[in-house]
């Protein structure tokens, strides 16, 4: 049989850290409450037998948000055979708090002291030894972030499993709640797991909804047992959560006053608190994270001298994978004889590479920016941001917890929408999941750098205006959908706990760095390989004039190229006649060209975009990769381009100059600019950032929402607005640009942006249940 | 008594009562708010609080700093 051990303990105290020392694996560790989202097992290292089980941090097992509710059921269904009670070491008295609960499971138990390395250094001291004695529970000194102590307090929480010694825990219910405890009992007798009576009857004594539904009891029971608590209430003159509430803070107090001495004067600033003054201040706070995000993107991805991140990433596309690789492939396929035409050339050189290349030149970009968001988080500037975006989402009717998944999500919109779970609200929660991947995350950055650098000549003007979009999204998102019934009523009040600083630890971040680049890298090499194939299959055959081949070898056939045929591919793909290039004829542009009406309207209603949109669904950077193989056809002339107008060029007559073939590199982008205008590169941009996210976010948003209906509802919801936003930037954006002149899609857009403010401005649904809400306390209080 | 959204930075209070909802009142109270706990304010930005409380930083919005007393 295999021994189950627990790891519980508040937010942000070591759990994961602990979790990963023990079992050897790679859990992300950030420094703000909530980074385990949801429950995580693993093998103790050295001893195959024994499953250790990582959940979310929780201050108490009264279920107040989804992560306590998520550990409470593990705890009291699933009964593990013993629980590391993780405790942090600088702040005792809190945490101990949930230990008087967790010792009420009857549970084999070892409380691991953590950070007691910080301990010693603020000059606190606790006598582990007494500690132990009083709380009938083995206290074991651990440094879980340097290794200290975590297989100690392993080898205890065996003992105990094996064991199963429960220890002299104290009786924290002591006078009349205990009696009315003791008599609860009594009445439980043979209804529940004799194991669960103490833990059941102070349940039921504090009237705990779920854990009394869960008991199933009869009403006569009820009844009785609701007398038993009035009568207390009555003699105490107090409620009785309350009343179990300062019966475990009494004994808590008891306790270390005889076993904790603080270093610190009460009150006194930490130096943690020295900086929350400065970064948390009402004038300076907002300025100095707009100044810390502004330095994370230029060097990320801005084009100064400081821009690491664009240097690599261009360096990577223009010649590892522009010159290096190519020309690695085109000798190994020289020496193996595999010709340029032949159809496994174009399938290696045409397909995987092209596509994965155009992906994995981000990877430095990516990396860049992954470091320094995870420098962010581990010094525990996250969960500041939250406070002082606090006062700026309220007004939008979102809660400063909604920022953190924003946040989150400029990474990955995967944990992004996972870090949505600390919100405790549902309806701010299931708004925040539905908005949060309007952010641009890792992956749709090569999308902003192909359409910066193919239409806008590299501007680090459309990376802002992306993150701009992205943010005014989810901010309009919130005012629309406030105002309907589903998410009405005031957020939720905002209470989060602000760990201290700490100096990023170097594995720790660059472990977080390298493990979101490297499932980046490998869905390069997975997924992207599969769809560049696909792709290229799709797009390399085709019917010419009726017959089936390679579209390549079949446009050298002259007879079945004939100029009417031409003329009508021509026709039917909607391109200038010069233009027509073998791909057209393609099976892809087939299938493209019946999906891109849906896009006519947005201004890329041509196949090769259209294409690119849809398998953007796969991975976002695989939108890129589509274009790098659907662009990569080589051998036809084009036509050459002003260099500073960017007009087409024409002799004196009117004949198109042809330009000369250039390097690999920028031809890519030349050719993506061919195919769109200014307004309908942005409109694609738009479109792509905001629309359905990735099938991975999807998932993570199906997980989530825990139902299919708001699924659908969100990926829904998520389109149309990205098809709005496109379509009023083409059609509308067009006008203003003087690119087109005015018509039917401007008249559309004008309306559809009056929709928006209508939306915007009107009297949305009154909730009228404020009776219930959390809210309505204000009211009362005030 | 008054609401402890009134209080400034680097005060010094002792909870007097909360009041709100059992749900509200219980968090906090497993925050570590609770009558006669002393507490201290680092900062106040327009009735937002970020208070030490039981040795740790418990960041509260003006909402639910109205519903404890000081």
């Amino acid at each position: 049989m295999d021994i189950k051990i627990a790891l519980a303990g508040n937010p942000n105290s070591g759990k994961t850290t602990l979790f990963n020392d023990l079992t050897g694996s790679r859990q992300y560790v950030g420094n703000w409450p909530g980074v385990t989202v949801e429950k995580k097992e693993g093998r103790l290292k050295g001893h195959d037998d024994v499953i250790i089980q990582d959940l979310p941090g929780i201050y108490s097992l009264s279920p107040y948000t989804l992560e306590e509710v998520v550990s409470r059921t593990y705890l009291v269904n699933e009964k593990p055979d013993a629980i590391i009670n993780i405790v942090d070491g600088t702040n005792i008295e809190r945490n101990l708090y949930l230990t008087t609960q967790l010792m009420e499971l009857n549970i084999p138990m070892v409380i691991a002291l953590n950070m007691i390395d910080l301990v010693r250094k603020n000059g606190d001291r606790v006598d582990t030894k007494a500690l132990s004695e009083k709380l009938g529970v083995e206290v074991v000194e651990l440094s879980a972030l340097k290794g200290e102590g975590s297989k100690d307090v392993a080898e205890k929480a065996i003992a105990a499993a094996k064991s199963g010694n429960l220890g002299n825990r104290p009786n924290i219910l002591s006078g009349e709640a205990g009696e009315a405890v003791k008599a609860i009992e009594e009445i439980l007798k043979g209804k529940v797991d004799d194991k669960f009576l103490t833990w059941n009857a102070i349940k039921l004594f504090e009237r705990d909804s779920k854990a009394v539904k869960a008991m199933k009891l009869d009403a006569v029971t009820r009844a009785e047992v609701e007398s038993l608590i009035e009568k207390c209430e009555k003699a105490l003159d107090d409620d009785s959560e309350s009343i179990v509430t300062n019966l475990r803070y009494n004994e808590i107090t008891g306790i270390t006053a005889e076993t904790v001495k603080k270093g610190r004067a009460k009150g006194e600033l930490s130096i943690s608190d020295k900086i929350d003054r400065i970064v948390t201040n009402r004038v300076l706070g907002l300025p100095i994270f707009a100044v810390i995000m502004f330095l994370i993107y230029a060097i990320a991805m801005g084009g100064w001298s400081i821009s690491i991140g664009t240097a690599a990433t261009d360096f990577t596309n223009d010649v590892i994978f522009g010159e290096w690789v190519p020309g690695l492939f085109d000798s190994i396929l020289g020496a193996l004889s595999i010709t340029e035409g032949s159809v496994l050339y174009g399938l290696i050189q045409d397909g995987i590479v092209a596509g994965v290349g155009a992906v994995l030149g981000f990877v430095p970009q990516m990396l860049v920016l992954f470091l320094l968001l995870s420098i962010l988080e581990d010094i525990g500037y996250m969960s500041r941001v939250a406070f002082v975006m606090d006062r700026i989402f309220r007004q939008f009717g979102l809660s400063g917890k909604s920022f953190i998944p924003c946040l989150v999500a400029t990474g990955c919109g995967v944990p992004g929408v996972m870090a949505s779970r600390t919100i405790e609200n549902e309806r701010d929660r299931r708004m925040t999941v539905m908005t949060t991947t309007f952010m641009p995350c890792g992956a749709k950055l090569p999308i902003i750098g192909l359409i910066a650098g193919a239409i806008f000549g590299g501007s680090p003007l459309v990376a802002a205006s992306a993150y701009f979009i992205g943010i005014g999204s989810i901010i309009l998102s919130g005012i629309i959908l406030k105002k309907f019934k589903a998410f009405a009523g005031q957020p939720a009040p905002f209470v989060m706990e602000l760990p201290a600083y700490h100096i990023p630890s170097l594995t720790g971040v660059l472990r977080a760095t390298w493990e979101r680049g490297w499932s980046f890298i490998k869905r390069a090499g997975s997924v992207i390989v599969i769809s560049s194939i696909i792709i290229w299959f799709l797009s390399s055959f085709g019917t010419v004039n009726g017959q089936f081949g390679m579209v390549d070898n079949l446009f050298e056939d002259e007879n079945l190229v004939t100029e009417e045929y031409v003329a009508d591919l021509a026709d039917r793909m909607d391109v200038p006649v010069e233009d027509v290039t073998p791909m057209d004829a393609s099976l892809l542009a087939g299938v493209g060209n019946t999906v891109a009406p849906v896009f006519k309207p947005l201004g890329f209603g041509n196949w090769k975009p259209t294409v690119a949109t849809v398998t953007g669904l796969v991975a976002k950077e695989e939108v890129v990769g589509t274009f790098g193989v659907l662009y990569n056809f080589d051998g036809h002339a084009e036509q050459a381009v002003d260099e500073e107008t960017g007009e087409l060029l024409f002799d004196e007559n009117g004949e198109p100059v042809m330009a000369e073939l250039s390097e690999e590199g920028d031809e890519i982008w030349d050719r993506v600019a061919k195919d769109f205008t200014p307004m309908s590169a942005l409109a694609f941009m738009v479109f792509n950032l905001l629309c359905a996210p990735c099938f991975a976010a999807i998932g993570a948003i199906k997980r989530e929402m825990n139902n299919a209906k708001w699924t659908w509802a969100a990926i829904g919801y998520m389109t149309v607005w990205a098809y709005v936003l496109a379509f009023i930037t083409y059609n509308v954006g067009g006008v203003i640009t003087g690119e087109h002149g005015f018509g039917l899609g401007a008249i559309v857009g004008i309306a559809l942006i009056a929709g928006i403010i209508y939306l915007l401005v009107r009297k949305g649904y009154q909730a009228d249940d404020s009776v219930q809400s959390l809210t309505s306390v204000n009211a009362n209080a005030a | 008594m008054m609401p402890l959204s009134m209080a400034g930075t680097g005060d010094m209070v002792t909870i007097q009562m909360i009041k709100g909802t059992d749900e509200v009142r219980q968090h906090l109270a497993e925050l570590g708010f609770i009558a006669g706990e002393e507490i201290s304010i680092v900062n106040q930005v327009s009735g937002n609080l970020i208070i030490q409380v039981k040795d740790s930083r418990i960041a509260l919005d003006r909402s639910m700093a109205n519903r404890i007393y000081i």
